[in-house]
């Protein structure tokens, strides 16, 4: 049997909300002195443990500050997870915060050289590609404008179009399903689907519960990082339903 | 499989070794950061890459009239040429102050990437301090020409100014990585950077020339790494020889230490960081 792609295992994440998070050094100096430094943590997850294999699209639901996007960043290697273990095989393309680093100083062209770049892809590779991708995005025209002067609409496509030009092992997803207007969410949706077919392993989150469903061959339900429910979509759905009332 | 398509949180973080692997790794996206920093500053000005040129050039007449003129001669005694002497002192200063102070300021600043696209911090750091030392080589242009129209000339030296570039580099980098990681956690860290970059670049002789300070204080100005630096550059961009040969192990010693020491705490510090931002 091959191994799973994404391997998560009794992962914990504590953010540390210290008496002087966001504070000064002259005040941590000074509770330093008085033998008053305190840390207190915030467990965001609680032993949460799962598998996604090649093929399966894995669904995460649960209400807000459940940990969804914290599990979400654990598996994207962004946060690294205070206890437990964590593998991910293959080259991940995050469909999260589409964007992330875009300067709007910077034309079309140089952001999604960046963009593409910061999601771990060759420069060369993306200076390529870029005239395809602005195309696919409908923004052909607009590739040596700086993009201070794109619409919040035309800056979705882009970060959809480079983050979706990819052909990625491992999809993780957060609520792109409504990019744009309609036919391009239409378009992307397509995309979206095609990228998860072709023995990709998918992350997914989000509010619409009757897209997971549809969507996911397993899902879980987390609430305040704890795991509540893993397993047929309809019945966790349900089951989630039913509690939140 | 290479690291780029195999994530395993366990693999821990070997200190030194994984940073300057990433900087290999990530070169790609480093070149990117670094042009992107010099044609966002570029873009932003009307003057553009002649503010570089002409910024120094400002600061270095100015101080060329309140000390050489207004407060008399002392400030010029001793030296040939003391529009050359403000002029390469002013250009050092700046990369240093600026480059530390943007580098301290690279990891909070990039945070929106950070917290959502997994890329070494680091990166951003060592692309920080890249950039103001490219500002720092474009500055050199004026400085020449200065030098071969007051008829002080361009002696062969010029092409040692590496060494003291790169090493100043390296202390930049050492030093703004420290700045950067405790930076995240609090904020007033860079203020106190801005005023303790002040009172370093007036204890180092920039506008004065070292042969009024009172032999009591020489100590004290051989004890600040900065007059290693200056001498060393000073000593191949005009003066055409080689500064005495403790600057060079004081230049030495200071670089690669601060930026072994740099590196090592953010390494001990990073699985804290992205968390912090």
């Amino acid at each position: 049997m091959r191994e799973p792609l994404i391997q998560v295992t009794d992962v914990s994440l504590a953010y540390r909300l210290a008496r002087n998070r966001g504070g000064t050094l002259k005040e941590f100096a000074l509770q330093l002195v008085r033998r008053q430094v305190s840390f207190e943590k915030f467990w965001a997850l609680k032993g949460v443990s799962f598998e996604v294999r090649r093929g399966e699209v894995f669904g995460l639901i649960g209400p807000n500050g459940a940990g969804k996007t914290t599990l979400m960043k654990i598996v994207a290697r962004v946060l690294p997870p205070t206890s437990g273990r964590v593998v991910v095989r293959g080259n991940v393309a995050p469909m999260i915060s589409l964007g992330a680093g875009f300067n709007s100083d910077l034309t079309g062209y140089e952001n999604i050289v960046m963009f593409g770049t910061l999601l771990g892809h060759d420069p060369q590779r993306m200076r390529e590609r870029a005239p395809a991708i602005a195309e696919w995005a409908g923004l052909s025209g607009f590739l040596d404008v700086p993009i201070r002067s794109y619409s919040s609409g035309m800056l979705a496509r882009l970060g959809f179009s480079v983050a979706s030009d990819a052909d990625p092992d491992v999809l993780v997803v957060d609520e792109v399903l409504s990019v744009g207007d309609q036919e391009f969410q239409k378009k992307s949706f397509e995309r979206m689907q095609a990228m998860m077919s072709g023995g990709t392993a998918v992350l997914l989150v989000s509010h619409a519960l009757d897209k997971v469903g549809e969507m996911a061959d397993r899902v879980m339900w987390l609430d305040k990082g704890d795991v509540r429910m893993i397993g047929d979509p309809a019945e966790v759905i349900e089951t989630y339903k039913a509690t939140v009332g | 499989m290479s690291s780029a398509n195999f994530y395993d949180s366990d693999r821990s973080r070997r200190p030194l070794i994984s940073e300057m692997r990433n900087f290999w790794e990530y070169r790609g996206l480093i070149r990117l950061l670094v042009g992107r920093d010099l044609t966002v500053r570029y873009k932003r000005t009307i003057l553009g890459v002649w503010w570089t040129l002409l910024n120094p050039l400002l600061t270095t007449a100015i101080m060329w009239v309140v000390f050489g003129q207004l407060f008399g001669a002392r400030f010029a005694e001793g030296e040939d040429n003391y529009v050359v002497y403000l002029l390469s002192g002013v250009l050092f200063i700046t990369f240093f102050s600026q480059g530390l102070l943007s580098t301290g300021s690279s990891i909070t600043g990039a945070s929106g990437i950070l917290t959502k696209v997994y890329v070494p911090a680091e990166v951003f750091s060592l692309s920080t301090a890249l950039a103001s030392m490219v500002n720092f080589v474009i500055s050199l242009l004026p400085l020449l020409v200065v030098q071969l129209i007051s008829g002080v000339g361009i002696p062969w030296t010029v092409v040692l100014i590496p060494i003291p570039a790169l090493a100043l580099l390296a202390f930049v980098t050492g030093l703004g990585m420290l700045v950067a990681s405790a930076a995240v956690f609090f904020y007033d860290v860079l203020d106190l950077t801005r005023v303790g970059v002040q009172l370093i670049s007036y204890l180092t002789p920039v506008f004065y020339p070292i042969s009024i300070i009172p032999d009591r204080f020489l100590p004290f100005v051989y004890a600040n790494p900065l007059y290693s630096y200056l001498a060393v550059f000073r000593g191949f961009v005009y003066q055409g020889e080689f500064a005495p040969w403790w600057t060079f192990a004081m230049m030495g010693v200071t670089s690669l230490g601060f930026l072994t020491l740099g590196v090592w705490v953010f390494s001990k510090s990073w699985r804290n960081l992205v968390g912090q931002l």
